[in-house]
């Protein structure tokens, strides 16, 4: 599959040997063999393929510095990367790009319970965390569904979420300071084991910009003490609406649950053969509700809840009154990507945030565009917070259905945008979605974001070609300000 | 006196800026002024954004709110109230310290601070509550960002750097800004007559249990009179924990606590009580009507214990906030609190000066950022979004 990049730079790649040869002074984890470096020529978003020059696989901050330091002295574009889980493509390598892969970067540095928080490296998964503080039942909050393998440092690049970030945040609520390696070199601390750094909020803006900005070397999260009691409960619905309505009606009554997850018919049926989870497969929509806290409050709000899903004409409920079986009501779940594997060769996965009340609009919408692309859809959705998970499958040993997949999730994207969502709520722009930028910013909007690209990296050697659009303007003209005929920043660079 | 420019539209605002970019004229930006927090900016312009003022979207079912950035705090929260809503990151109303009375401001004053109540360590910082905005750049710029929904990585985030910019860097027309539900019901559990040591102790051992404590306080013997409550003593320390929720999670919590802490001397607020104890807090109104520096002290709680052990023979009063992250200190002297901003500097922490008189404003600096490679950062950001250095020159950092 051709995939548009910024423009290789034949004479790096000549040059590979005396590159190598300057980067094994600084380390001597490189790979620069062809066939090994195969294995890091794509990542999650796996269509798109890509070898880089070489592999570089630094083992401290010092070796991070020195390198990003050379390759901005000889202007050679570096791609970072983390466990390489990511869906939107963010960690593919360029043709004349070195990739730094922060594998080696995977131990926890200390789990301090005093401040509650844990320091680690970049590449500990983001599971690792809580499995190092659970003994004293503590637990790290934000759970994407990738959390036994996707590493923490990427999880800050991404901003990423799970099925809890209604109540507890997503990784930029969770993250108290990373270290972080600028292109030229220069080694930041941002935030620590304090709240609320001072000055401009680098940390805030570093988390989800999606390895654009920085490469981070040391992670500082917090912990939470694991709630006294957890319950889930089970409501299936006969159409999505009433499901829809279901979650807008809890909310407006002022619970906010732990989580809220909305699947599918198609779904239901392909995760429940799957995971064997033992949901009612004679509804159209099932929703999950998670709730946490004290055992009597919890018990109080399973009530309330019933009681709404009753109003909002529920078919079918059961609250879990065991761990076990709770685990079991989310094993569907969290399946659900693994089970649509069993369905199609492929699929893709879209990730559009919209406001809550628009679900059954945009899932009837979805719906039709199964039928004009005529390829599967299948649905799930963190109601809790308005992300929604399309999985479209498709053969992408066929051509025509592979662009008829990716035009069927960028239709999507744009009616995400269109009824007051955001194309992306957890797996980044990356390159899957570059071009769709212009769907939510005009050109000021992504000037602005440039802006601050060059502040952090002047020559744009970062992991270029990501995010933001390469093939044309967001808008020509029309957008942007032109006052009394002039064009107000004649002198800064237009992308 | 500077020009006092007041727009009522977006478009206004984005032609006044540009003419004074094109004029490198210096713009101090305004809400309706009534946080005197940081450095003095000297300008020929004043660009107020007060009349630029009310709420464009309020969905309560989809917790967020749209305002204009000149919308007073105080027509918010009665509008949030109405729907048994409110900020999470509970506002602090600075009046007290400067005027000496109620002035909670504007919206986009608040947001420009980024300051947080007692709930922070809970719900967050007001920076996690910023979910998009629309603003015009230094250089005259329309610029957006952001959304309505909370789930977003859709380009870079920059409602974390507009939080706490002190209009530094755009002046903000449009805030949109996550809101939750009100907790139905609360009380705050309280233990007097003991140290620091042992409220940080008290503090450990609560917010480590699953009791879901939404605020943690201390004031030392020294500062009880701080609070006015008549159930609270002045004669010695108190400890503050607040419990909120459903009422019989609350109820079934503090008897929790009372287990907890047997061995202390404690006592209850109810929910009226409980209302103006963490008022007080939030708004230091224990602070008002004094000249006194007023910092907040920013450490790791085991650090906490160290800086309050190291300034024990220190002129100054204090009370600890965020379960003793914070320490929020008003003293008299400015050695003592350069002597604390070097200590906070080497135990990873900050300090932030909230209040000082003129001659502080103009010729010291109120953040602590010494890293050299942070403020070359800092000022190519600023350039990033104000090439000319227009907006409140030098009001966060002298240069910047």
């Amino acid at each position: 599959m051709p995939l548009k990049l910024p423009e290789a730079d034949t004479s790096i790649i000549e040059d590979k040997k005396n590159i190598v040869q300057d980067l094994l002074k600084i380390t001597k984890n490189i790979i620069h063999a062809e066939e090994e470096i195969k294995p890091y020529e794509t990542d999650g978003l796996s269509v798109y393929r890509q070898k880089p020059i070489a592999v570089v696989l630094p083992e401290t901050t010092e070796q991070v510095s020195k390198i990003l330091k050379y390759c901005h002295q000889k202007k050679i574009k570096v791609v970072p990367r983390g466990a390489g889980t990511g869906l939107s493509g963010g960690s593919i390598p360029l043709a004349d790009c070195i990739l730094m892969g922060m594998g080696k970067f995977n131990k926890i540095l200390e789990t301090d319970f005093d401040n509650r928080c844990v320091v680690a490296q970049p590449c500990v998964a983001n599971l690792a965390i809580t499995q190092a503080v659970q003994h004293r039942d503590f637990y790290y909050a934000p759970d994407p569904s990738s959390q036994l393998a996707c590493s923490i440092g990427g999880n800050v690049a991404e901003n990423s979420g799970g099925v809890h970030s209604l109540k507890y945040g997503t990784t930029t609520n969770n993250l108290m300071g990373v270290e972080i390696v600028l292109m030229d070199g220069a080694i930041l601390k941002l935030g620590g084991k304090h709240l609320d750094s001072e000055g401009y909020d680098l940390l805030g803006l570093v988390t989800g910009s999606e390895g654009l900005l920085g490469v981070v070397t040391e992670v500082t999260v917090r912990i939470l003490k694991k709630p006294e009691s957890v319950r889930a409960v089970l409501i299936g619905f006969d159409s999505i609406e009433d499901s829809g309505n279901c979650v807008a009606d809890i909310i407006a009554k002022g619970i906010v649950p732990a989580g809220m997850e909305i699947m599918d018919k198609p779904l239901i049926i392909a995760t429940d053969n799957y995971a064997k989870a033992g949901y009612p497969r004679d509804v159209e929509a099932l929703l999950i509700v998670e709730l946490d806290g004290t055992t009597s409050e919890v018990d109080t709000l399973i009530e309330k809840v019933l009681d709404i899903a009753k109003m909002n004409k529920a078919s079918y409920n059961r609250a879990s009154n065991s761990d076990e079986e709770r685990m079991r009501f989310w094993k569907g779940r969290k399946a659900a990507f693994t089970a649509c594997g069993v369905l199609a060769p492929d699929y893709i996965c879209m990730d559009g945030s919209i406001p809550r009340n628009k679900l059954a609009d945009v899932l009837s919408y979805i719906s039709k565009l199964s039928k004009k692309y005529k390829l599967d859809v299948a649905n799930c959705f963190h109601a809790g917070d308005g992300n929604l998970h399309p999985l479209i499958m498709f053969d992408s040993n066929d051509p025509v259905e592979m662009k008829k997949a990716e035009d069927f999730g960028a239709d999507i994207l744009k009616y995400c945008v269109k009824v007051g969502g955001v194309l992306s709520g957890e797996h980044g722009i990356g390159v899957e979605k570059r071009e769709l930028m212009c769907e939510m910013f005009n050109d000021n909007d992504i000037q602005q974001q440039l802006n601050i690209k060059t502040a952090f990296d002047s020559e744009n050697l970062l992991n270029p070609g990501k995010v933001f659009p390469i093939l044309h303007r967001c808008a020509e003209g029309g957008r942007m300000h032109i006052h009394k005929g002039k064009d107000k920043f004649p002198n800064l660079p237009r992308f | 006196m500077p020009d006092l420019f007041l727009p009522r539209t977006e478009q206004e605002v984005s032609d006044f800026i540009f003419d004074n970019c094109n004029k490198s004229n210096p713009i101090e930006i305004i809400g309706n002024g009534s946080k005197k927090i940081g450095r003095i900016v000297q300008s020929s312009q004043t660009l107020s954004l007060k009349s630029i003022s009310g709420i464009l979207e309020y969905f309560p079912e989809e917790l967020y709110i749209k305002v204009l950035p000149g919308t007073p705090i105080r027509e918010i929260e009665t509008t949030l109230k109405q729907k048994n809503q409110f900020f999470g990151f509970e506002p602090n109303d600075l009046g007290f310290l400067y005027d000496g009375q109620s002035n909670p401001g504007t919206i986009g004053g608040v947001v420009s601070c980024n300051l947080s109540g007692p709930g922070r360590f809970k719900n967050g910082a007001l920076r996690d509550h910023v979910l998009g905005f629309k603003a015009v750049n230094g250089s005259g710029a329309k610029v957006k960002s952001g959304g309505t929904v909370v789930k977003n990585v859709t380009g870079y985030d920059l409602s974390k750097i507009i939080s706490g910019a002190y209009g530094t860097l755009c002046a903000i027309t449009e805030i949109n800004l996550k809101v939750s539900p009100l907790p139905e019901f609360e009380e705050t559990f309280l233990i007097s007559g003991i140290d620091y040591d042992q409220a940080i102790e008290v503090f450990r051992k609560a917010l480590d249990s699953s009791l879901e404590i939404s605020g943690a306080c201390f004031f030392p013997e020294s500062n009880a009179s701080f609070l006015t409550l008549n159930d609270v003593k002045k004669d010695t320390s108190v400890l503050g924990l607040r419990v909120q929720g459903p009422k019989p999670s609350v109820i079934e919590r503090i008897q929790s606590l009372s287990k907890m802490f047997k061995d202390k001397s404690v006592s209850m607020l109810d929910t009226y009580q409980t209302a103006i104890f963490w008022r007080e807090i939030k708004n230091f109104e224990g602070y008002s009507n004094s000249d006194d520096f007023v910092c907040k002290v920013s450490l790791p709680i085991t650090n906490m214990i160290n800086f309050l052990k190291y300034f024990e023979k220190t002129n100054f009063k204090y009370f600890l906030d965020w379960g003793g992250n914070i320490a929020w200190c008003s003293l008299e002297n400015q050695n003592d609190l350069d002597q604390m901003r070097i200590f906070c500097l080497k135990h990873d922490g900050h300090l932030t000066v909230l209040r000082a008189n003129d001659n502080f404003r103009k010729s010291e600096e109120f953040l602590t950022n010494s890293d050299a490679n942070l403020k070359i950062l800092s000022k190519k950001l600023k350039e990033s979004f104000d090439p000319k250095g227009i907006l409140n020159p030098n009001k966060m950092y002298a240069g910047i």
